[in-house]
């Protein structure tokens, strides 16, 4: 569980989020809609603790305060996967994986048996099981997706943060992309993932945020969230309600 | 299996290293000869000259080794080399400042001085927390300044003695070597070669750039001070007890990675043994290849081997 209390953050003076005061349920997969620049990178790096947030706020992450949490514990409990896809081109896939339990290793940084069925878990739901002797740099844009999402599904962290992570991919890729996620919420995890794609937002958010200029200018379920009003205020762009329903399916 | 084949010939050319020479011991006699047992010459020939040298030189090597697979690792680029920091070229100052004035005696406290100092400035002005790119800009600039320093007081040379001493010392030589030179560089290497080894993990992680690295736990800060500590230990004082040896570092690891793998953690102590072996056999062609009156020196050997091996990378890089 996520709770956001007078948040603003930004780089060097200026101020990209300005005062916002959120909270996120355990189970829920909450899709971060907005323009570019509006503040989603911004937002999912704060509480991943990745950007300091200025004084006289709080992001509380499982009723603790971030900014008093030890790096090792924050790094346990939540995983961030970053907007680029970036790792090593001649590192084995699997090794790639196993980098999620970084934060678990013990000084001789050996994996537990916990650690090892994470790794398989995650494996199996990303569909890696044939890749994992490949090289990263081998793979294409879709798979290595699936890589570096399996990287982060295998530390099985109460919060998962996703930057973005069906841009570039296929349709097909996008979707299982956005299965994955929906099922790792439904397992009882909080999972935020910032998004272009407003019919997948629809099809599979059961939250939604939408961020304009720094500021959360809705938020609820996809109906009431994603108004054809709001809709054109933020994006400036006229969408058809019945192409926002539409389910889109491998 | 790979890294037993290559700790087998490290110690096979640390065997010949004791081998090889203008009085010729047999192997079994040299190593009988390391441990002070047999022919009173061959004794002496091996611990006072020829072994002091191949040590000297495994130690240097491996910290050259080490410190370029830790600065590859760390900046997730293949070109970065020990130099790249800045290191070499301030401990280089180091030395040539002392042999300007004179003080041939304190070139090797002059040059991990010089070291320290270039170590002190590359942290004060990269500042924790900044990334690799910072500490690249940084490394860069301090190297500059101190070989433009350099420059100058070659350029300002007292006689024509104090700068050929200079441009000699500057091409790196093992003959010097003495169990005193040995025991300093051994402890500072080591000492460096455990902060390097400390954040092999986290240069792993790395590979997946800084922001998920930090994400999964990763200090930047503290893997930037043991880095810059690790790298000026392990360079600083290889150069304090043998002057510039280039382009180990840089290529020591290429090699180490297309025959033992990518893992950045596990390339560094590989990186070292390789390093090691390399240096010694570079030392004993230096020796081979030395005409009467006119020694070859490991530095210029060392980057003659070095820059054709680059080039075949780069032929090979643009084939692929």
């Amino acid at each position: 569980m996520i709770r956001i209390e007078n948040i603003s953050a930004g780089y060097g003076p200026c101020n990209v989020l300005n005062n916002l005061n959120l909270q996120t349920n355990a189970g829920e997969l909450i899709v971060l809609l907005g323009p570019n620049g509006c503040g989603k990178s911004t937002l999912l790096k704060t509480i991943s603790g990745l950007i300091p947030h200025r004084e006289g706020g709080t992001i509380w992450i499982n009723n603790q305060s971030l900014s008093s949490m030890p790096l090792k514990l924050r790094a346990r409990q939540i995983a961030y996967l970053a907007q680029s896809r970036q790792a090593q081109a001649d590192m084995l896939v699997k090794d790639v994986i196993e980098l999620g339990r970084a934060p678990f290793r013990g000084r001789l940084g050996r994996i537990s048996a916990d650690g090892r069925q994470a790794i398989e878990k995650a494996v199996a739901k990303t569909e890696l099981s044939s890749f994992l002797d490949r090289k990263f740099g081998q793979l294409s844009g879709g798979e290595q997706a699936r890589v570096l999402l399996a990287r982060a599904l295998c530390m099985n962290a109460s919060v998962l943060l996703a930057d973005e992570p069906i841009a570039a991919l296929d349709p097909y890729y996008q979707i299982s992309m956005m299965e994955i996620l929906k099922a790792e919420a439904k397992s009882g995890k909080t999972v935020i993932t910032a998004l272009h794609d407003l019919p997948l937002a629809a099809q599979y958010a059961d939250r939604v945020w939408i961020m304009n200029k720094g500021q959360i200018i809705a938020d609820g379920a996809p109906k009431t969230a994603m108004s054809e009003q709001i809709i054109s205020d933020v994006f400036k762009i006229r969408m058809n309600y019945n192409f926002l329903n539409s389910v889109v399916t491998t | 299996m790979k890294i037993a084949a290559v700790i087998s010939l490290g110690l096979i050319a640390m065997l010949l290293s004791i081998t090889i020479g203008p009085t010729h011991i047999e192997p079994f006699a040299a190593i009988k000869a390391a441990f002070g047992i047999g022919d009173p010459l061959h004794v002496d020939i091996v611990r006072d000259i020829r072994l002091p040298r191949t040590l000297l030189a495994a130690i240097i090597g491996a910290g050259l080794g080490a410190s370029g697979a830790a600065l590859q690792g760390f900046t997730r680029n293949p070109l970065a080399a020990p130099g790249i920091l800045g290191f070499s070229a301030c401990a280089a100052l180091g030395a040539v400042a002392a042999l300007y004035f004179g003080l041939t005696s304190w070139v090797p406290l002059a040059a991990l001085i010089g070291a320290a100092l270039g170590a002190t400035m590359l942290l004060l002005i990269s500042g924790p927390q900044k990334g690799a790119n910072t500490l690249i800009l940084a490394g860069v600039g301090v190297g500059a300044l101190a070989t433009a320093i350099t420059g100058l007081l070659m350029n300002m040379a007292p006689n024509p003695w104090a700068l050929s001493e200079i441009v000699y010392w500057m091409m790196g030589s093992l003959k010097n070597a003495d169990m005193d030179s040995i025991r300093s560089c051994a402890l500072l290497t080591a000492m460096g070669m455990l902060c390097l080894i400390c954040i092999g993990p986290d240069l792993k992680t790395l590979s997946l750039g800084e922001l998920t690295a930090q994400s999964l736990g990763v200090s930047l800060g503290r893997v930037q001070i043991l880095l810059v500590i690790g790298v000026a230990l392990s360079v600083g004082s290889g150069v304090a007890a043998a002057g510039s040896i280039g382009f180990v570092g840089l290529f020591i690891p290429h090699i180490v990675r297309m025959w033992l793998g990518a893992d950045p953690a596990r390339l560094i102590w590989q990186s070292a043994i390789a390093g090691a072996g390399f240096l010694v056999i570079a030392d004993i062609l230096t020796r081979a290849l030395s005409g009467p009156g006119t020694p070859l020196y490991l530095g210029i050997l060392t980057s003659l081997i070095g820059v054709p091996f680059f080039l075949w990378l780069a032929v090979k890089g643009a084939r692929a």
